[in-house]
C-alpha cells in the first residue's frame, strides 16, 4: 500500500474533474460520489498506517517517486510522496474529518443550484491538502500551499453574486499571497544553501551545502523567518490574520474544513516539519512562539466582543492555532500536533453545528437574535456543547489533554512569564467559547422563527465529530511524555525536554482544570443566567465593547495603512498619466501645430518674395563655384 | 585713340545708364522707350564686337519688334498709369539692391580671376572667321552644324504663334445654369401673358 | 580692336544686374518682363564678347538662337499677361497672390 499512496489524492483529483465537466448532469450523486472518493482515501491511508506500523520504529519512512517533474540546467526535481508518521497523521485528518464534512455538505448544500461545484472545489480542495502533507520536498509543498490558497478562494466566494462573499476571498487570497511570497524566498534561500530541496536532505542528518559545510546560522533565520511567514499568513496568526473572520462569508461546511481543520493548520504543519531548520537558528523559534502567543490572546479577546456566531468561532480558530504555534516554538512538537489533531474534531464540530443552525434559522448567525434554541434544536445542542466542552478543556474530553499538556509544558520547562500568558490565554478559551453556546442555546428566545433541527444526514457526521471530540486526547494523548502520538511522531519530530521545573504535575493539573471549570461558571453567569445585563454592555461601555467588537481594529489600521499609500501611488501614475504620458503626446500635437504656424509665413503668395529667394541662392552658389576656383 | 576705344567709351556710359533709367521709370511707356536705347547702344558694341550681322537682327528684331510689342500691348491694356512708389513686401528693396551689388562686385573678380583686364582680342578675327563676310560665315556654320537646332526653333516660333492665338482669343463666358433658367423663362413669358 | 574684352564683360554683368534688380523691385508686370529682356541682352553681348575672344563663331550663333527663342518667349509672355489683366484689371505682380499659404 505504501508504495500506492499517490491513489490518496489521486482519487480526489478524479473526482473534481468528474464534477467539474458531468456534475451538472450527476444531481445528488455528484455529493456522493466527491464523499466516496475521500472516504475511500481514508481507507487507503488506514491501510498505509498499517503496513507503516509494521515496520520497526527508526524505518517508518517511504518515499514514492512519481515522476520527473522539473528539469531546467542544473535545477532538477522529481514528484515526489513520503509517507512517514508525520504526514501519515496528517493524512488521516485530513481524509477522515474531510469526509465527513463532505456528508454533512450533500445535505447542507442540497438546494444550491451549483451544488456539484461546490464538490469539485472540494475535492479539489483534498487533492491539493493531500499534496501538501505527502510532499517529499519544499516545492511539491508549494504546490499544494497555493493550490489549497485557490480553492480557499473559490469556496470563501463560492456565493459569487454577494459582494462580501467576493471581497472576502479577494482578501483572503491577497493577504495570504503576502506570506505565500515569503515562503517562497525562503524555498529559493533552501535551495541556495543546500542546493537541494527535497526534505531528506534538508532536513536529516546527511544535510549539507555543496561546500560540504553547514550553512550559518543567520541563513538559518533567515529561511526559518521566511518560511514563518508563509505560516503566519496561511495560519491566520498576527499579523496575518485579518483574512480569516472576513473568510466565515463562504458556506459552514468550507468554514469547517478549511479554515478550522485543515488549510489553516498547514502553517503548523510547515513549522514541525521543518523543525530542524528551526531549531538550528534559535532565535526563529522564539519568534514562533512569541507570535503564537500574542495571537492567542489577542484572538480570544477578540472573540468575546463578536456578536457573529461564526465569527466568534474564526477568532477561536486563530487562538487555539496560536497555542499550536506556541507550543511549536517551545520545541514541544508532538504538543502541537496533539492540539493539531484534536482541534480538528472539536472546531469542525463546532462549524457544522452552527451550519445547523444557520440552516434551520434561515442563515440568521447574530448571536443577539438567536437565544435557547435548546428546545426546538436538542441534537445540534448537543453537539455544540461537547464542542465547547472539549475547546474549554473540561477533562476528559480532548481539548482537556492538549491544552493542558502544552500549558504545564511551559511550566515545566521552566517559561514561568509563558507560563502565566498561556494559563490566561486556557482561561480566556473556555470563556469565549462557552459564551456562544450559552447566548445560542441557553437563555432567553431573541427570536419569534420556529426553528426546526437538522436533518439526519447532516446530524449523522456529526456524531462521529463528537466522538472524536471525546475521545481523540484520552486516546492520542493520556500523558504529556509518554502518549500514543508522541510515542509515533517522535521518530519524525523528536522528543521534547520537558524539563523539571516549577509546580508538580497534580498541581498543574488542578490549575488546568480550575481555571476551565471556572471560566465556563463566568460565561454561565453572565450570558445564560439572566443576571448580567449582558446586552447593555455595548451602551455602558461603548469604548471597550467597541475594541472588542472590532478586533482592536487591526483591520482598519491595514486598511489605513494599505489605502493611503495605494491611492497616493495611485493618483500619482494618473497625474503622471496624465500631465507625463498625455502631456507628451498631446504636447507633441500641439508643439507641431505651433511650429507649422510659421511655416505659411515664407508662402506669402508674391511672386517677387520668391523670385529675391531664389536670385538669393544664385547669388550663393556663384560665390561658392568663385571661391572654389 | 582707337576708334573702338572711343566707340565704346561713349556707348558704355549711354547703354548703362539707360538701362538704369528704365528701373526708375514710374511710366512704363517711359521705360520701354529706354529700353530701346539700351537695345540701340548694344548693337553697337556687337558690330564693334566683329557680328556685324548681329548688329543688324538686333536692331530689326528687339528694338523693332519685340520692343514695339511691348509697347503695343502697354497701350492695349492702358497701363501707362504711373506706379505707386511704396513697396508692399518689408525689406524686399533694400535686399534687392544688395543682391545687385553683389552680384555685381561677384562678377568683377570673376572676370578678373578669369580673363584680367588686360587681354585684348586677336587682331585678326575678321580675316580668320569672318571669312566671305559675317552673313557667310554665320550661315556657313549655321546650317552644317546648328542645322538641327534651326529646325528645332523654328518649329518652336509655330508653336508660339499657335499659343498665342489661343490664348489671345476672347473666351466665351460659360453661362451658369441660373442664367439659362431665366433666359428661358423670360422667353416663354411673352405668349402666356394675355395681349 | 584694342579695348579689353573683360570691359564688354564688366558692362554685360552691369546690365544683367540692373535686370536683376528689376524683376525683383518693380511691381509692373510688363516692367519686370523687361527686365528680363534687359537680362537676356546682357548675356547675348557676353556671348559675342566671348566669340570675339575665341575666335570663333559659336558664340554669335548662341546668341543668334537666344534672339529667336526671347522672342517666341515675348509673344506668348505678353499674351499671358494680357489675359491675366482682362481677368483682374491690374498688371500688379502682387495682386496675384492667390496661391498665399
Amino acid at each position: 500500500m505504501l508504495r500506492l499512496i499517490w491513489l490518496v489524492p489521486a482519487l480526489p483529483l478524479a473526482g473534481a474533474a468528474v464534477n467539474v465537466f458531468f456534475g451538472h448532469r450527476l444531481g445528488r450523486f455528484a455529493g456522493w460520489l466527491a464523499s466516496a472518493t475521500v472516504a475511500a482515501g481514508y481507507v487507503l491511508a488506514v491501510i498505509a498506517l498499517g503496513d507503516l506500523l509494521s515496520l520497526p520504529d527508526h524505518e517508518r519512512l517511504h518515499v514514492t517517486r512519481l515522476f520527473h517533474w522539473i528539469g531546467a540546467g542544473r535545477f532538477s526535481l522529481d514528484a515526489t510522496l513520503r509517507v512517514d508518521p508525520l504526514s501519515i497523521t496528517m493524512v488521516l485528518v485530513v481524509t477522515g474529518v474531510g469526509a465527513l464534512i463532505h456528508i454533512y455538505s450533500i445535505g447542507y448544500m442540497e438546494h444550491d443550484p451549483r451544488f456539484a461545484r461546490f464538490f469539485a472545489y472540494l475535492n479539489l480542495f483534498v487533492f491539493f491538502m493531500l499534496m501538501l502533507v505527502l510532499a517529499d520536498n519544499y516545492l511539491l509543498l508549494y504546490l499544494g500551499w497555493e493550490g489549497v490558497g485557490l480553492c480557499s478562494y473559490l469556496l470563501i466566494g463560492f456565493w459569487h453574486d454577494r459582494p462580501a462573499a467576493a471581497n472576502a476571498a479577494k482578501k483572503a487570497f491577497i493577504t495570504t499571497r503576502i506570506g505565500d511570497a515569503a515562503m517562497l524566498l525562503g524555498i529559493v534561500l533552501i535551495w541556495v544553501n543546500f542546493h537541494t530541496l527535497e526534505f531528506g536532505n534538508v532536513l536529516g542528518p546527511t544535510r549539507s551545502s555543496g561546500t560540504g559545510a553547514l550553512p550559518s546560522t543567520g541563513a538559518y533565520t533567515a529561511i526559518s523567518l521566511l518560511l514563518l511567514a508563509g505560516a503566519v499568513g496561511k495560519s491566520a496568526q498576527l499579523p496575518l490574520h485579518v483574512w480569516l473572520p472576513d473568510a466565515m462569508e463562504g458556506p459552514s461546511p468550507v468554514s469547517a474544513l478549511i479554515h478550522a481543520a485543515t488549510m489553516v493548520t498547514a502553517g503548523v504543519y510547515l513549522i514541525v516539519r521543518s523543525h530542524v531548520l528551526f531549531e538550528m537558528s534559535g532565535t526563529a523559534l522564539t519568534v514562533v512562539m512569541v507570535i503564537g502567543l500574542a495571537s492567542a490572546i489577542y484572538a480570544a479577546l477578540a472573540s468575546i466582543g463578536q456578536f457573529d456566531l461564526k465569527r466568534a468561532l474564526a477568532y477561536s480558530t486563530m487562538s487555539q492555532i496560536g497555542f499550536m504555534f506556541f507550543a511549536a516554538g517551545m520545541g514541544f512538537y508532538t504538543g502541537a500536533m496533539l492540539l493539531l489533531v484534536c482541534h480538528a474534531f472539536y472546531k469542525a464540530l463546532l462549524f457544522l453545528t452552527s451550519g445547523n443552525v444557520m440552516h434551520g434559522l434561515d442563515g440568521e448567525t447574530d448571536m443577539r437574535k438567536l437565544g435557547g434554541l435548546r428546545a426546538e434544536m436538542p441534537v445540534s445542542a448537543m453537539w455544540f456543547a461537547i464542542g465547547a466542552l472539549a475547546l474549554a478543556g473540561i477533562p476528559p474530553l480532548a481539548g482537556f489533554f492538549a491544552k493542558d499538556h502544552i500549558v504545564s509544558f511551559a511550566a515545566t520547562s521552566g517559561r514561568s512569564a509563558a507560563w502565566v500568558i498561556a494559563s490566561i490565554g486556557a482561561f480566556l478559551s473556555a470563556l469565549y467559547i462557552a459564551r456562544p453556546l450559552f447566548l445560542t442555546f441557553f437563555g432567553d428566545r431573541r427570536n419569534q422563527e420556529h426553528a426546526h433541527e437538522a436533518p439526519r444526514l447532516m446530524n449523522a457526521p456529526l456524531a462521529l465529530l463528537a466522538l472524536g471530540a471525546v475521545t481523540a486526547g484520552l486516546v492520542l494523548g493520556f500523558t504529556a511524555e509518554r502518549g500514543v502520538l508522541d510515542r509515533f511522531l517522535a521518530p519524525v519530530l523528536g522528543v521534547a525536554d520537558h524539563g523539571t521545573h516549577g509546580p508538580s504535575e497534580i498541581v498543574l493539573l488542578a490549575i488546568s482544570v480550575g481555571l476551565a471549570v471556572a471560566a465556563v461558571a463566568v460565561a454561565w453567569w453572565i450570558w445564560a443566567s439572566r443576571r448580567v445585563d449582558w446586552q447593555a454592555f455595548p451602551e455602558r461601555q461603548p469604548e471597550l465593547a467597541g475594541w472588542l467588537a472590532n478586533a482592536f481594529y487591526i483591520n482598519s489600521l491595514y486598511a489605513w495603512l494599505v489605502q493611503v499609500p495605494g491611492k497616493g501611488f495611485g493618483r500619482l501614475l494618473a497625474t503622471f498619466d496624465e500631465r507625463a504620458v498625455d502631456g507628451a503626446v498631446n504636447g507633441t500635437g500641439a508643439e507641431v501645430r505651433q511650429a507649422s504656424r510659421f511655416a505659411p509665413l515664407i508662402q506669402s503668395g508674391f511672386v517677387r518674395s520668391y523670385a529675391l529667394a531664389f536670385l538669393l541662392g544664385v547669388a550663393a552658389l556663384l560665390l561658392f563655384l568663385g571661391l572654389r576656383f | 585713340m582707337p576708334l573702338d576705344n572711343v566707340v565704346f567709351w561713349v556707348f558704355a556710359p549711354i547703354s548703362v545708364g539707360s538701362a538704369l533709367a528704365m528701373l526708375f521709370q514710374r511710366n512704363a511707356v517711359h521705360a520701354a522707350l529706354f529700353l530701346i536705347i539700351n537695345f540701340f547702344t548694344i548693337a553697337v558694341f556687337f558690330l564693334v564686337l566683329g557680328a556685324p550681322f548681329l548688329f543688324a537682327v538686333q536692331i530689326i528684331v528687339y528694338a523693332g519688334a519685340i520692343m514695339v510689342l511691348f509697347l503695343f500691348v502697354i497701350m492695349l491694356l492702358g497701363v501707362d498709369g504711373n506706379e505707386s512708389l511704396i513697396d508692399r513686401l518689408n525689406g524686399q528693396r533694400p535686399v534687392a539692391i544688395v543682391l545687385g551689388t553683389g552680384l555685381v562686385l561677384e562678377l568683377f573678380f570673376a572676370i578678373r580671376a578669369g580673363i584680367g583686364f588686360s587681354a585684348k582680342a586677336p587682331a585678326d578675327f575678321d580675316a580668320a572667321v569672318n571669312k566671305g563676310g559675317n552673313a557667310a560665315a554665320l550661315s556657313r556654320v549655321l546650317f552644317r552644324q546648328y542645322f538641327f537646332p534651326f529646325e528645332a526653333t523654328s518649329v518652336l516660333l509655330i508653336v508660339a504663334a499657335i499659343a498665342v492665338m489661343v490664348l489671345a482669343s476672347r473666351q466665351r463666358r460659360a453661362i451658369t445654369r441660373a442664367e439659362q433658367a431665366a433666359e428661358e423663362r423670360s422667353a416663354r413669358t411673352p405668349r402666356t401673358e394675355p395681349a | 580692336m584694342r579695348t579689353p574684352i573683360a570691359y564688354f564683360l564688366i558692362v554685360s554683368a552691369m546690365l544683367f544686374s540692373i535686370g536683376t534688380v528689376g524683376v525683383l523691385v518693380r511691381k509692373n508686370a510688363l516692367i519686370i518682363f523687361m527686365s528680363v529682356e534687359l537680362q537676356l541682352n546682357a548675356v547675348n553681348l557676353a556671348l559675342v564678347a566671348f566669340s570675339r575672344m575665341h575666335d570663333s563663331l559659336n558664340g554669335q550663333v548662341l546668341a543668334f538662337f537666344s534672339m529667336v527663342v526671347a522672342a517666341a518667349e515675348v509673344v506668348v509672355g505678353l499674351a499671358i499677361i494680357v489675359n491675366v489683366f482682362r481677368r483682374r484689371q491690374s498688371t500688379s505682380v502682387d495682386d496675384a497672390a492667390v496661391l498665399r499659404g
